[in-house]
């Protein structure tokens, strides 16, 4: 079966996709720290020259806009509630405070949808624009602790399992179903969650067992190739050194 | 010279009181293709299972090459005994062919570079060269037969245990892996639903039923008991009639 939900993009090539994978978190992860640190009184041009930063490496990477825009409104509700969540916070505690300051809170408000916003776009750019194998091999020579890059090597194995049970039980249904399916039946959802999580498990004991008798011992090889090149450097370095710029001096 | 296999009294069950498995014991020569055949539930699979260590029983003994199977000797024992699983997709769980069939020669200690001549080798033997960036699942069901065999065979077994080999395949496909099969030195056990290729690969076959090994001989001797076929769910008279109609 065939899934591409997770590595729809990796395999493309543009000059970010070229770079290490190393040098990728690296700089995704303090990307995140420089702007996330901003404080909340921060002009708001700060966060519009970060978005036009990270506009600006989106634009060589060959991503459709449309998917990246589809992956934000996945996360919207989320960001949206922070965003909110302050604001409405300080008018429901302390309503003087809030009608005195409100230009300031609301900016605060804004300063969080931005932070959030810029976070989420550096992750997804960084998980569309490498090979997720590629990212844990990466983050294993990072030095992250071998527990949780090898979870998360199953677990990816594994969400291809589930979705690949989910498509053949509602495959099955489907072909039994005329139509849609009637308001009154819709237990059945719940009857084939549980199937599927029951097949699920049964397959997943499967693939262990595979795994098993050819020597795995608790953590994943590694043979990926990684070779820091003068591009891996200069241009993560050159990316921080402007968002620190934008903190910093602007 | 590949390790020959002998179970004494191999007996297991997965829960209490139900056993699988009943006192099974065979003995394997080395370089012999064996066949296990019986109906579903027989305890085929459980039985594969154990050569290889992932499952061990509760009474008696499984030895390889004259190594009896235990917690300390797994490494070695999974170094020796190469498990084919029946859906390939249980089998290989990596992004690409490359890194699928690379996972047990790295797994045992190989340097990246010898992984990669082993992955070269293995997939030569199954004339798929050049498949090494491709990912597993986007391969057909034949492919994906094969790969996960290369898997296996990267790792160098004396023994291989296939477990329903040739299920989903289509004919010209059963007929090439048969090929392959009889073109490998190893020891070889092949437990089956499909007594046809069985019969014209193996050397000698074993009846499974209800956990007990009711029958071990020549293959074509087995089926012509056609009562012992048939009280095992065997029965061949499908493929008879078939073959005087045509």
């Amino acid at each position: 079966m065939r899934h591409d939900f997770i590595d729809k993009y990796g395999h493309l090539d543009s000059p970010v996709h070229r770079l290490d994978p190393r040098m990728k978190i690296v700089t995704a992860f303090t990307g995140i720290v420089v702007i996330v640190t901003e404080p909340l009184s921060a002009d708001p041009a700060h966060f519009l020259l970060y978005l036009a930063l990270v506009t600006a490496v989106v634009s060589v990477t060959r991503l459709p806009v449309t998917y990246l825009v589809r992956r934000l409104l996945l996360v919207s509700p989320f960001i949206l509630m922070a965003a909110l969540f302050y604001p409405l916070s300080v008018f429901i505690s302390r309503k003087e405070f809030f009608a005195a300051n409100q230009e300031a809170i609301l900016t605060a408000g804004a300063a969080i949808l931005m932070k959030s916003l810029l976070a989420v776009l550096l992750l997804v750019l960084l998980s569309s624009t490498e090979r997720f194998h590629r990212l844990l091999m990466a983050l294993r020579r990072l030095r992250v602790p071998a527990i949780i890059t090898t979870v998360s090597a199953l677990l990816y194995r594994y969400i291809f399992i589930i979705a690949d049970e989910a498509l053949k039980s509602s495959r099955a249904r489907d072909s039994r179903t005329p139509g849609k399916l009637r308001t009154g039946r819709i237990g059945v959802i719940g009857n084939q969650v549980a199937v599927i999580f029951l097949r699920s498990w049964e397959r997943s004991r499967i693939v262990y067992q595979s795994m098993l008798s050819r020597g795995f011992s608790g953590e994943f090889p590694d043979m990926v190739d990684m070779h820091l090149r003068t591009a891996d450097i200069v241009f993560p370095l050159l990316f921080i050194a402007l968002l620190i710029a934008v903190r910093l001096i602007i | 010279m590949p390790a020959g296999i002998i179970t004494e009294n191999l007996s297991f069950s997965y829960s209490p009181g139900r056993r699988v498995l009943k006192s099974v014991s065979l003995e394997i020569h080395p370089g012999e293709k064996f066949g296990i055949i019986g109906p579903s539930g027989s305890g085929k699979s459980t039985l594969l299972l154990h050569l290889n260590g992932i499952l061990r029983g509760e009474e008696g003994s499984v030895s390889i090459g004259g190594i009896t199977v235990n917690s300390k000797n797994l490494p070695d024992i999974r170094r020796l005994v190469g498990l084919v699983f029946q859906n390939p997709d249980d089998q290989l769980f990596n992004p690409t062919v490359e890194e699928d069939i690379a996972f047990g020669p790295l797994n045992f200690g190989l340097s990246p570079e010898d992984a990669r001549s082993r992955v070269s080798e293995a997939l030569a033997m199954m004339n798929l060269t050049g498949f090494e960036k491709l990912t597993p699942h986007h391969l057909s069901m034949g492919e994906r037969k094969r790969v996960a065999l290369a898997t296996v065979l990267s790792m160098n077994p004396e023994v291989l245990a296939f477990d329903e080999p040739f299920s989903n395949l289509d004919p010209s496909m059963v007929m090439q892996l048969m090929e392959i099969l009889r073109g490998m030195e190893s020891t070889q056990v092949i437990v089956s639903q499909s007594v046809l290729p069985v019969i014209a690969l193996c050397s000698r076959t074993a009846i499974l039923k209800d956990g007990k090994i009711v029958a071990v001989d020549e293959p074509r001797t087995l089926v012509r008991s056609r009562d012992l076929m048939e009280s095992c769910g065997l029965d061949m008279s499908l493929y008879r009639n078939y073959c005087r109609d045509l």
